[in-house]
């Protein structure tokens, strides 16, 4: 990541005639013609900011609390972009990341069920809910937005009946080990996070299904006409969120050691990968978007909550500042992509 | 930097910004500067706080010159206007012993929102840390990792399981949770209570800061060995769904004896649903909860409610100040110690002062002002 904004600046910074010029500047316009570009210089411009304001920012410790701020949502975001991209949405998907966690403790405490294939099992339930999000959407024609509007609520029921509302203790099996490696160990959800979203990145921009995707949330018409199975595209992504989402709230669940009933009142997670996805260049409407933008989305917004901390603002002021930060970080990334498109042409 | 209006640098201090930023702040340059410097000057503008501007030169009182000291509080719902008087309590504490503070955690009580800002706190080496400890797994680690790098750390409001505090903080300043919610049972046995349905409404269930209240209440009712039913019912962080829920379970349940709630805003709700279905004409005997928002000091007042339990939330955030500051002033020798914040029964005898007077200490103005008392002070 570093080493491609050095090239940016080493463009700029390349008197003209030289020949070298062309090439450094072809990389540069390389650079600049992604999608993601805007979005990263906007956010290791508020690295840069945040690391002059307080000398605390870049330390180990502290970059493990921005990667642990970033990794789940952008693994939510992932799989959100390819929902977005097929032209709908999941508003359920912050309810499966707070009942995953749940389905694993019941399923390993009360059934006996070994850890790994307790979570495995989790995750399968996730699909389930995604399954038949996609399918409700789909076969039913109901809009995705209301769908998983009822799929929000019933598995918030779910989740706050049978665990009658009250947090639940990490299985003791998983503790050690299991626990480390899926979330409570330092570097351990970024290392989930970067394969997760390297390997969506692959699917959305390099495989068959992600150009389904794409075509189906563009024009939806004219990839059924053209063969595409459509409902399977759809269903899928929506299995895709519901899975990653599952696998999220479990790495979370490990990470602060407890299960709550409370993770994220259902909503905030959802809306913060939503956020990342739009903020990193997915469009709301579909057929467009990039799940490594959505990863530095995700990012920005870490790096905005936990360098806000930092520097010292308190809960009410920072409302308004994030609010004033997240404005005039959009207005930057829009505009460094209007430059991008005008130096395509 | 001599450019710069005396007005807006002394706004600046109100942030309470580290040097680098407030240089940067005030040469106006960095990418928050402007929303930072406007922030600020709102802060100012809403803020009587005298002493917030002046800049120490030699200690506070006659403490010797300290550095200024930096406490972070952690909660867990950081905008809730319960909280209020806790921020009133740190700042006047932090003007006192030129020290500041800085409320952050989360505003919907996420655990995890919480815990990544325990950990800011200890990566950005605060001096002192104070927290709600509503989860009894979650702050383990973090605590013992701020004790670990030498940052002392107490707990408010909130203290881990009856049975289990969850941390190894150093001391606890609040209310004894389990203890004043069976005071609430007693007190509602007290009243009359003797058979019947008793609803008990908990705003997050589970949440530590208030479910052992309701298990403390439960308890109560339980051992009185009266045949009454004792049901808990969620209702929610947010005030106006919890009123509804209030409201259709009251419509549900037209005969219920006694209505107690365990937070705030549902006990303002069991006020205004009582008022409502004038349930005190339809066999409710007793209505009792927690906290003094005005709507329930109005409730109060209007005999809707019997009784509602003070906890002094002013004195959740001034010693928590007060306690790390002397821990770090005396190296560790002044121990910071366990401290019950109060159990103290509002009713309509006493009800008059907390609605005729605003006062920081209730949360209900900024101003800071000597407010008179006169008379005997009631006793036992």
């Amino acid at each position: 990541m570093g080493d491609t904004v050095e090239v940016a600046e080493r463009v700029e910074a390349a008197p003209p005639g030289r020949p070298s010029r062309s090439i450094l500047r072809r990389v540069g316009d390389e650079f600049l013609r992604r999608r993601e570009a805007s979005v990263l210089i906007v956010a290791v411009g508020l690295g840069v900011y945040f690391a002059s304001a307080h000398p605390a920012f870049l330390t180990q410790p502290n970059l493990v609390n921005i990667s642990r701020a970033t990794a789940p949502t952008a693994i939510v975001a992932a799989g959100m972009v390819l929902v977005m991209v097929s032209g709908e949405i999941d508003l359920s998907v912050g309810a499966v990341y707070a009942l995953a966690p749940f389905n694993m403790h019941y399923l390993v405490d009360y059934y006996s069920v070994p850890v790994i294939p307790a979570i495995l099992l989790a995750l399968l339930i996730s699909a389930a809910i995604g399954f038949a999000n996609g399918f409700i959407t789909w076969v039913f024609k109901v809009p995705s937005f209301v769908t998983t509007l009822g799929t929000l609520n019933l598995v918030i029921g779910i989740v706050l009946v049978t665990s009658h509302a009250y947090p639940a203790p990490i299985p003791e099996q998983a503790a050690g080990r299991i626990q480390n490696w899926l979330g409570a160990a330092d570097w351990s959800q970024l290392l989930w996070c970067v394969l997760i979203v390297g390997f969506f990145h692959l699917v959305l921009t390099s495989t068959r299904w992600g150009l389904h995707t794409v075509a189906v949330g563009g024009n939806l018409l004219g990839a059924t006409e053209a063969g595409i199975r459509a409902g399977r595209i759809k269903i899928g992504n929506f299995m895709v969120v519901a899975t990653l989402g599952g696998f999220a709230g479990i790495m979370d669940a490990f990470r602060i050691n407890t299960i709550d009933p409370n993770l994220g009142g259902g909503t905030s997670i959802m809306f913060a990968a939503v956020s990342a996805a739009v903020i990193g260049g997915t469009a709301l409407a579909g057929g467009s978007g990039t799940v490594i933008g959505a990863f530095l989305g995700a990012l920005v917004l870490a790096e905005l909550q936990n360098g806000m901390n930092l520097i010292g603002i308190s809960a009410n002021p920072y409302f308004l500042i994030l609010g004033a930060a997240i404005l005039i970080s959009m207005i930057a990334n829009v505009y460094l992509s209007r430059l991008r498109r005008a130096g395509r042409t | 930097m001599s450019k710069v209006d005396p007005a807006v640098e002394q706004a600046v201090d109100t942030l309470g910004l580290n040097p680098i930023t407030r240089r940067r702040l005030l040469k106006g340059t960095g990418l928050a500067s402007a929303t930072l410097a406007a922030s600020a000057l709102l802060a100012a503008c809403g803020n009587d706080n005298p002493s917030s501007g002046s800049a120490a030169a030699a200690g506070a009182g006659d403490f010797p010159s300290t550095p200024k000291w930096k406490f972070v509080f952690i909660n867990h719902v950081t905008t809730n206007p319960f909280f209020t008087p806790t921020q009133y309590g740190a700042q006047d504490a932090c003007a006192l012993l030129n020290c500041e503070f800085q409320f952050i955690g989360s505003k919907e009580a996420i655990v995890a929102e919480m815990v990544n800002a325990t950990n800011t706190a200890i990566s950005g080496k605060a001096d002192g840390i104070a927290v709600a400890v509503v989860d009894k797994a979650a702050f383990r680690g973090p605590v013992d990792q701020a004790l670990d790098a030498g940052i002392p750390v107490v707990s408010y409001n909130a203290d881990g399981a009856p049975d289990d505090p969850g941390t190894n903080r150093l001391a606890y300043i609040g209310q004894g949770l389990f203890e004043s919610g069976r005071q609430l049972g007693l007190r509602a046995l007290d009243s009359g209570l003797d058979s019947g349905e008793v609803v008990a409404f908990i705003a997050t269930p589970g949440a530590l800061n208030i479910q052992p209240r309701i298990d403390g209440a439960e308890q109560a009712i339980k051992d009185s060995g009266k045949s009454l039913k004792f049901t808990a019912v969620g209702t929610n962080a947010d005030v106006v769904k919890g009123l509804s829920i209030i409201d259709a379970y009251a419509q549900g349940h037209p005969n219920l004896a006694g209505m107690l709630a365990v937070d705030a805003g549902s006990t303002q709700s069991v006020g205004q649903t009582v008022a409502k279905y004038s349930m005190r004409d339809k066999g409710l005997k007793v209505a009792g909860g927690f906290d003094l928002v005005p709507e329930t000091l109005a409730a109060i007042n209007g005999g809707s409610l019997d009784y509602t339990i003070d906890q002094q939330p002013y004195l959740q955030g001034f010693l928590p100040v007060l306690y790390l500051y002397l821990y770090k002033l005396s190296g560790g020798l002044l121990f910071p110690s366990e401290t019950n914040t109060g159990l103290l029964f509002v009713t309509k005898d006493n009800v008059k002062p907390y609605l005729d007077t605003k006062t920081r200490f209730e949360g209900s103005s900024t101003e800071q002002q000597v407010v008179p008392r006169s008379g005997a002070i009631a006793h036992a």
